[in-house]
């Protein structure tokens, strides 16, 4: 009989590889808090190296997501790809739009569980001068996932050395010029709380969680969302993007499938559909406006057409009706009080349900 | 016991055989497909399937609503491997009841079974895995290279069932639930929003005309079913052109000829699949190619219909799957009534066009074959979902 000779080469099956990354921490037994946060830690190896799959297979240009994917995996499927490509496309289309109205405007940006994320660095690549001088970007997440992205900066020094003010590599700590990483808890965050080192509440601030406040409990969740609204002063803005629509076929399978891993969308069943993170946001105090879409009405209509002629040139998509399906269970939503936002208003095109 | 019988009995348990076992079966089943047409011809009763994609236990599940081979007579519209964990399996086991009953089962080629499609997809790199090598990749894809474009079904009777039972139309859903569907009765059919056997009226007894089989569609550089008869399949799937067409295309509901998102094939609509089927004497096209969650879908007057049959897609997308039923033309008690027969559709080109009335069909729906009858190599799948950070 012939047997399992080699490591899986390129293109693995996903199950086997995490399966492998998980064994020494992953026994049934192993239920704790500490064990829930670790699965959900360890969410953060998936994006970045769906990230590294995109950049390889030429969907994105990323000069950062090489060096911050701490274990790089097998390339992913071209639907995988493209959901990476249409997230980070539409992210980074609200991000700039804020960013580049009013350059003299000092700014700041949270992030929350910003993992292995590159949005910053790509930021000082892309920024004029001006705009970088006066933003301030803070990520938050915990010490087990930014202890590694701090020696990522440092090994492959991605800051100037003149600009780090303060870093331990050991605590997951970084502060640096504009640059702040903060080993913390998020459920630390609610209305009240300490501020946090070098955060500005008075400055127009745009809070940022891809696939991160829906790991919480809805409680959890809704008081961050609180906490940017209440105890910043001024412009506040959020994007958020994340799974939706736990209720048809294909999102009870989702949600088994995650199950088993260990992993729950917590706040999935509250906010399941673009009309209720709509409310979401208002409710919690993002009162000028709120937006939500799909991906996959964002892959069709935020990106142009010579962008997706290039797309559909890279990878052959065999099945589309399964990206559809895929797609439509995915949403960015994006809420804002305060002048500096306006410029969101009409910036996309909006998704009518 | 012969060796092929060996094999199938393992390959039935989800084992792979070894490496040389592979290259004698692969090296049979070309002798054996390269006597066949492009357009294989095969007599109803048959039962017509859709993608598998690696999804062995699925398969087995097909095996039991369906029926075994030899005792069901299979034709199999393509797309074996890839995506699924158990593509070699799946591929393998088809292929040698393929060898061992070549008049009980039918394998056309899918979009799927290329040298591109499996290295990205999943297939080549299952072979590595499990043999360590890519020989046996390659013994597959010259096996690939061989199979028929499409199959032409004569012989399909028009209704299923008899006496009390007799339908047009029968949808046999998990839960053993029966529907029923008449001609010139009307009607919704299950599966999104397909259309019922509807508005049919008058015309002679007539038996139905062929079904074409293929797992993709039309193309606009085919005209008649004669002309696929011409192309030289045995190559890899071209990246354009009429081969590609048939295995990568899909019916949308526009006029003419669109583009395709996929990047490869194009987009037909109702006009091009009833001329289509007008010109060359069909009752009906039956392919593959498209997630269906409901298992089957028909469209264009029931001009033509999707068979998919790869429950929960992917392991991820929840849907349930289809296999199609055409009775043989006898099978069937024939009404005095004369109901039955060439039926009209309208709005062709104004004038109305006589089309042949479809086949009985019934469609059995099935799901996922539960977790614990998985088997041996009972591998957990895991979906990979984008996006997580």
């Amino acid at each position: 009989m012939n047997n399992l000779r080699l490591p899986p080469p390129r293109g693995s099956p996903s199950g086997l590889r995490l399966r492998s990354t998980h064994s020494s921490d992953h026994s049934p037994a192993s239920n704790s808090k500490e064990s829930k946060d670790r699965i959900v830690q360890q969410t953060d190896q998936d994006a970045s190296q769906s990230r590294v799959s995109a950049v390889e297979t030429g969907y994105l240009h990323d000069d950062f997501a090489k060096a911050f994917c701490a274990q790089e995996g097998a390339r992913k499927f071209p639907l995988i790809n493209r959901g990476t490509f249409v997230r980070t496309t539409a992210l980074d289309r609200l991000v700039n739009t804020f960013l580049s109205a009013s350059p003299n405007q000092r700014k700041q940006i949270i992030c929350f569980g910003a993992g292995s994320d590159t949005r910053y660095f790509r930021l000082r690549q892309s920024l004029p001068p001006d705009a970088l001088k006066n933003l301030v970007y803070h990520e938050i997440d915990f010490a087990a996932v930014t202890t590694s992205k701090v020696a990522a900066i440092l090994r492959n020094q991605f800051l100037p050395s003149a600009d780090i003010k303060a870093v331990d590599e050991a605590a997951g700590y970084l502060v640096a010029d504009g640059y702040y990483i903060h080993p913390l808890d998020l459920r630390s965050l609610q209305p009240g709380c300490q501020m946090i080192t070098g955060v500005e509440p008075d400055t127009p601030t745009l809070f940022i969680s891809e696939c991160c406040l829906i790991y919480l409990s809805p409680e959890e969740a809704d008081a961050i969302v609180r906490w940017s609204t209440g105890d910043f002063t001024g412009s506040v803005g959020m994007v958020i993007y994340e799974p939706i629509g736990g209720e048809d076929a294909f999102g009870k399978v989702m949600i088994q499938n995650l199950a088993s891993r260990g992993i729950v969308l917590k706040t999935l069943k509250k906010y399941s559909t673009l009309e209720r993170q709509r409310l979401r946001f208002k409710a919690l105090g993002f009162v000028d406006g709120q937006q939500a879409a799909d991906v996959y009405f964002i892959s069709e209509e935020w990106i142009g057409e010579s962008e997706k002629e290039r797309i559909a040139r890279l990878e052959m998509l065999d099945e589309v009706e399964e990206w559809r399906l895929l797609a439509r269970h995915y949403c960015v939503a994006w809420a804002w009080r305060g002048e500096e936002f306006a410029v969101w208003k009409g910036a996309v095109p909006l998704q009518t349900e | 016991m012969s060796d092929l019988d060996r094999y199938i009995e393992l390959l039935r348990s989800c084992k792979p055989i070894p490496e040389a076992s592979v290259r004698e079966l692969c090296h049979k089943a070309r002798e054996l497909l390269i006597e066949e047409s492009n357009v294989q011809i095969v007599d109803a009763p048959v039962t017509i399937c859709g993608d598998i994609h690696g999804q062995f236990h699925d398969l087995m599940e097909l095996f039991r609503v369906g029926g075994d081979v030899p005792d069901t007579n299979y034709l199999f519209m393509g797309d074996f491997v890839d995506r699924g964990f158990y593509s070699l399996e799946s591929f393998l086991l088809l292929l040698s009841l393929k060898v061992r009953y070549p008049d009980r089962i039918t394998l056309i080629r899918g979009n799927h079974e290329s040298r591109q499609i499996t290295t990205v997809y999943g297939f080549y790199d299952e072979c590595m895995r499990k043999y360590g090598s890519a020989s046996v990749w390659r013994h597959c894809c010259e096996v690939f290279d061989y199979l028929a474009l499409g199959a032409l079904v004569i012989g399909a009777g028009p209704s299923v069932g008899s006496g009390e039972e007799e339908c047009e139309l029968e949808v046999v859903q998990t839960n053993g639930d029966i529907t029923r569907y008449r001609r010139g009765h009307g009607g919704h059919l299950g599966g999104p929003p397909g259309t019922g056997a509807s508005g049919f009226s008058g015309g002679s007894s007539q038996s139905a005309g062929a079904v074409l089989c293929v797992h993709g569609g039309l193309s606009p550089v085919i005209a008649t079913v004669d002309s696929i008869r011409l192309l030289d399949r045995k190559q890899e799937v071209p990246h354009e052109g009429a081969m590609c067409d048939l295995l990568w295309s899909d019916p949308d509901d526009i006029d003419g000829w669109g583009l395709s998102p996929r990047g490869a094939g194009f987009l037909f609509g109702s006009d091009i699949v009833k001329h289509f089927n007008y010109a060359n004497n069909l009752s009906l096209i039956a392919r593959a190619h498209q997630l269906v969650m409901e298992g089957f879908k028909e469209m264009f007057d029931s001009s033509i219909v999707t068979v998919w049959s790869a429950p929960n897609y992917c392991y991820r997308c929840g849907n349930v799957a289809a296999i199609l039923e055409l009775n043989e033309e006898n099978g069937a008690i024939l009404r005095s009534s004369g109901e039955r027969g060439g039926g009209v559709t309208g709005g062709i080109g104004g004038g109305g066009m006589t089309v042949r009335a479809g086949p009985g069909r019934r469609y059995r729906v099935y799901e996922a074959a539960p977790q614990d009858s998985r088997g041996m190599p009972a591998k957990k799948p895991v979906a990979d979902y984008f996006l997580l950070q």
